[in-house]
């Protein structure tokens, strides 16, 4: 008799965790922007095409793993935002199945693979963040130039990313290569690595630590600057005068998936000049011209930059790296 | 797996021949298939780790090791790690003692508000300590700011502290569980004696203490090394292996030197798991499946009295102002840094998906844990096959493997066909079975070691078939490991990390997982909310279940069978 109430309840749990899946158009997709700018795609793409993009919020290195780990048996259908890396892996091993999009015409060549193996949706650039009450206290200003960063006086005052785990402070460190050559940017670095307190895991961190107080400046991905201004943090930003590098946040669509017809749509209408906009105002530089929210409508100074080329030193600039900065310990 | 025995029980209703075969050979039957899945879900992945670890791209080679053993880093990174595991273990293994001997010995008055202290934040994923702990003491921290204090957060130092407090909860709960079943008759009749609270101390609650004692400490010392977040977020430049494993993995996606490094993570865990088992070697004990007996409150010489009290209430303090802080801050945009309340964080709906999917996976593997626990300890208890201590040690072996072994095995093994399945809520739900599997199977070995085999024999005896006896006296008898393995498993799979971190897949998010990147992406907020919102659920979901055992027949004949 009082065997049926327990048996309701256990029915009902049962139910409630068997009803998972929804019947709807939806795609899974690995996507490496800050969670909010993935929901903010996410909510984009269900508006203008009807699609859910299924997303779990994962670093640009985690996609990588993630990838090379499931290849050819992928458990995403395509990729919304990854970095250079894996999009030249991409095409090279045969993991993305090429589509080349009526949608993108008339973006500039940085923005696409001309047989449409990868898209890139938008780029995004370091930049400098300082603290304003911490500068305040010790009347420091601001640095003009990279090398102003080597002073004594910022030691263990400054954080930056590391390019092992972030493709953030990857950027960095093949921007700063490029900007200064081998031998005069690694020297760079070693000097920088002096004043750096540590190096934190993801890209974005240096700007909540920064902004929280905790350390005086950060070496930071521009991705969330933006919104931790309007949040409240008392942070300042700025791009040294050498100039800023880039990287793209890639989309491609996975060979193999069942799902080819609406990935193809997530594609096209990622070349619009209204998702343009979007990314603008969250503060990337777009594939079409669109207002940014960080930079306003004179883009930053760039250093330049061989992506491909920064894509294949990487494993070997990572040696170094392992070798120079992981010595000294306290 | 239900099918299996559903087809069992079928057969068993065909000819009698077929039927005594059955009741002569079914545990036979079951201890091999429970084999097959320990092998397939708990040795198979670990084997694939070791494989990788040697696998180069040329075949078999060492190299990765000798990386590992020829860089310093990696030696002080292990070096880091151990000494961690061995404050932390000790740290925790104290504390937990003090609160649990309070709440079970101590004055009635302090009992239930420590108890609550104490428990609450198990629910609460580990790393949110670190960030509470950033925003009392970090360098611009509020006590910091306030007091002006010079000290150094980011290093070894945090993360030992956060990653204490993170932990002494599931100390507390295992010791309490072990101090409850302890008959407290033998501590009063010594102290009717005249005996002093230190001597009853010392002669005999600690010395009948000791195997839940010992089994906490494997337990925490395994969990403090392979849980990675506090580390991740407070270690500044220490290195620890547990996020070096992650790093490697999800940062250069290099997974022989990943696996190299969990291999390393395992040999000191295996080599503790053995000498635990070759200390309580013969041993009786019960973990957390005995049954309660509270004791009443004896007066507490203040020799005694006065260090329990002083620690306890530092810890419980500690813990209550870390899991305040991130009370507060589920409240405020940035707590420390805007001074508006607002509740847009409670608003924000894109973890509702993964606090569903996280009491999902966690119920499933709970449920399947249990069972296969319970089932498990009866062959090896009851079975008289070859092979038994075999299958004893492998399933226990989960108490001594690190989460993140586990998460990268899983995904070594299960990612490609045949065995593909990665890319859902079922490799979720599988891994947090096997990987704490070995608290339903120890809690069911000690049941039954309490049951004489007698009463089985008589059952079988009177011409009940096995499975009668099976469901007429064994199930009664096994239901408190049932809800001990149930319950431990429900808790700590909600929380982990460091396992299902590596397999999450898009559309299949959990919780934990969430709360851990809203929190590196400083959203700390939104990270709060979330816990509070796990808290809420978790919190439910137990009282729930309690009114289930206490409302059912089996939890009366649990009572009935406690009494024989």
């Amino acid at each position: 008799m009082n065997r049926k109430p327990i048996a309701f309840i256990v029915a009902v749990i049962f139910s409630l965790v068997l009803a998972g899946t929804v019947l709807a158009e939806d795609i899974n997709a690995y996507m490496g922007t800050s969670p909010d700018n993935n929901a903010k795609i996410a909510k984009f793409i269900k508006d203008k095409t009807g699609i859910t993009v299924n997303q779990t919020f994962q670093s640009f290195g985690e996609i990588e793993a993630r990838a090379k780990a499931e290849a050819p048996n992928f458990n995403a259908d395509m990729i919304v935002g990854c970095g250079s890396p894996l999009a030249f892996m991409a095409k090279k091993n045969g993991w993305a199945e090429p589509y080349v999009s009526p949608a993108w015409k008339g973006v500039q060549e940085v923005y696409l693979d001309p047989q449409g193996y990868w898209y890139n949706m938008s780029n995004f650039s370091f930049v400098l963040v300082g603290n304003k009450d911490r500068l305040a206290k010790t009347g420091y200003s601001m640095p003009k130039s990279w090398k102003d960063l080597l002073d004594s006086k910022w030691k263990g005052e400054i954080l930056m990313p590391s390019p092992l785990s972030s493709g953030t402070a990857n950027m960095m460190r093949f921007s700063w290569l490029a900007l200064y050559g081998d031998d005069e940017g690694w020297k760079f670095l070693e000097a920088l690595d002096k004043n750096i307190a540590y190096y934190t895991r993801s890209g974005n961190a240096p700007t909540d630590l920064v902004g929280r107080g905790e350390f005086t400046l950060g070496i930071t991905s521009d991705e969330n600057v933006k919104k931790r201004i309007d949040d409240g943090y008392p942070l300042i930003w700025s791009i040294p005068e050498e100039g800023t590098g880039y990287d793209g946040t890639f989309c491609l669509i996975f060979k193999g998936t069942k799902k080819l017809d609406a990935c193809k749509k997530v594609i096209d209408v990622l070349g619009t000049q209204e998702f343009s906009e979007l990314m603008a105002g969250i503060g990337y530089l777009t594939p079409r011209p669109a207002p940014n929210a960080l930079y306003g409508t004179t883009p930053p100074k760039y250093i330049k930059l061989d992506l491909g080329q920064a894509a294949e030193d990487r494993p070997k600039n990572n040696d170094i790296w392992k070798q120079k900065f992981r010595t000294d310990f306290k | 797996m239900a099918t299996a025995e559903w087809s069992v029980k079928l057969q068993a209703r065909g000819g009698s021949r077929v039927k005594d075969f059955l009741n002569a050979n079914l545990i036979n039957i079951l201890a091999a298939f429970l084999f097959l899945l320990l092998a397939f879900f708990l040795l198979y992945p670990i084997i694939a780790v070791l494989l990788k670890s040697v696998q180069g791209p040329s075949g078999f080679t060492l190299e990765y090791y000798r990386i590992f053993f020829s860089t310093d880093y990696y030696f002080q990174s292990l070096y880091n790690t151990l000494l961690l595991g061995a404050i932390n273990t000790v740290v925790c293994v104290v504390i937990g003692f003090c609160l649990a001997y309070m709440t079970t010995r101590g004055p009635w008055l302090l009992r239930k508000p420590l108890k609550i202290i104490a428990l609450i934040p198990l629910i609460a994923p580990p790393y949110l300590f670190a960030l509470s702990l950033i925003i009392l003491f970090g360098r611009n921290g509020l006590v910091t700011r306030a007091f002006d204090l010079p000290w150094q957060l980011y290093g070894f130092t945090g993360v030992v502290i956060s990653q204490s407090l993170a932990f002494i909860p599931l100390a507390f709960m295992m010791i309490e569980n072990t101090l409850m079943s302890l008959n407290p008759n033998l501590e009063e009749s010594a102290y009717d004696m005249g005996a002093t609270e230190a001597t009853i101390l010392r002669t005999i609650t600690i010395p009948l203490l000791a195997p839940g004692l010992l089994k906490a400490s494997l337990l925490i010392f395994v969990m403090t090394i392979a849980e990675f977040g506090n580390a991740a977020i407070l270690g500044g430049r220490t290195p620890f292996l547990a996020p070096d494993t992650y790093t490697v993995i999800t940062g250069e996606s290099d997974f022989n030197m990943g696996s190299v490094l969990s291999v390393v993570l395992i040999a000191p865990c295996i080599v503790i798991f053995f000498v635990h088992n070759y200390l309580l070697e013969g041993k009786k004990f019960t973990t957390i499946g005995g049954k309660p007996v509270a004791s009443e409150p004896r007066k507490i010489t203040p020799l005694v009295l006065v260090p329990f009290v002083i620690i306890t209430t530092v810890a419980a303090g500690a813990i209550f102002v870390c899991f305040g802080v991130v009370f507060v801050a589920s409240f405020y945009k940035i707590l420390g840094v805007t001074h508006n309340a607002v509740l847009s964080n409670y608003l924000d709906f894109t973890s509702n998906h993964a606090i569903y999917n996280s009491i999902r996976v966690s119920f499933m593997a709970a449920v399947i844990g249990a069972t296969l626990g319970v089932l498990i300890a009866y062959v090896i208890v009851r079975g008289k096959f070859f092979g038994r201590s075999f299958i004893e040690m492998v399933s226990l072996s989960g108490f001594a493997l690190p989460g993140t072994v586990l998460g990268i095995g899983y995904l070594l093994a299960f990612s490609a066909p045949p065995f593909k399945l990665t890319g859902g809520i079922t490799i979720l739900a599988l891994n947090c079975v096997f990987r704490f599997i070995a608290v339903g199977v120890e809690a069911g070995i000690s049941k039954l070691h309490q049951i004489h085999i007698e009463i089985e024999e008589a059952s079988a005896d009177l011409g009940a078939s096995f499975l009668t006896t099976f469901y007429k006296i064994v199930l009664p008898i096994m239901f408190p490991a049932f809800i001990a393995g149930f319950v431990y498993t429900f808790m700590t799979a909600i929380v982990s990390l460091s396992a299902v971190v590596f397999l999450v897949s898009p559309g299949f998010d959990l919780a934990s997982v969430k709360i851990f990147d809203a929190a590196v992406y400083g959203e700390i907020g939104i990270a709060s909310a979330t816990t509070m919102k796990l808290v809420l659920i978790v919190m439910i979901c137990m009282r729930v279940l309690d009114f289930i055992t206490k409302k059912t027949r089996i939890g009366s004949s649990m009572k009935k069978s406690a009494a024989v």
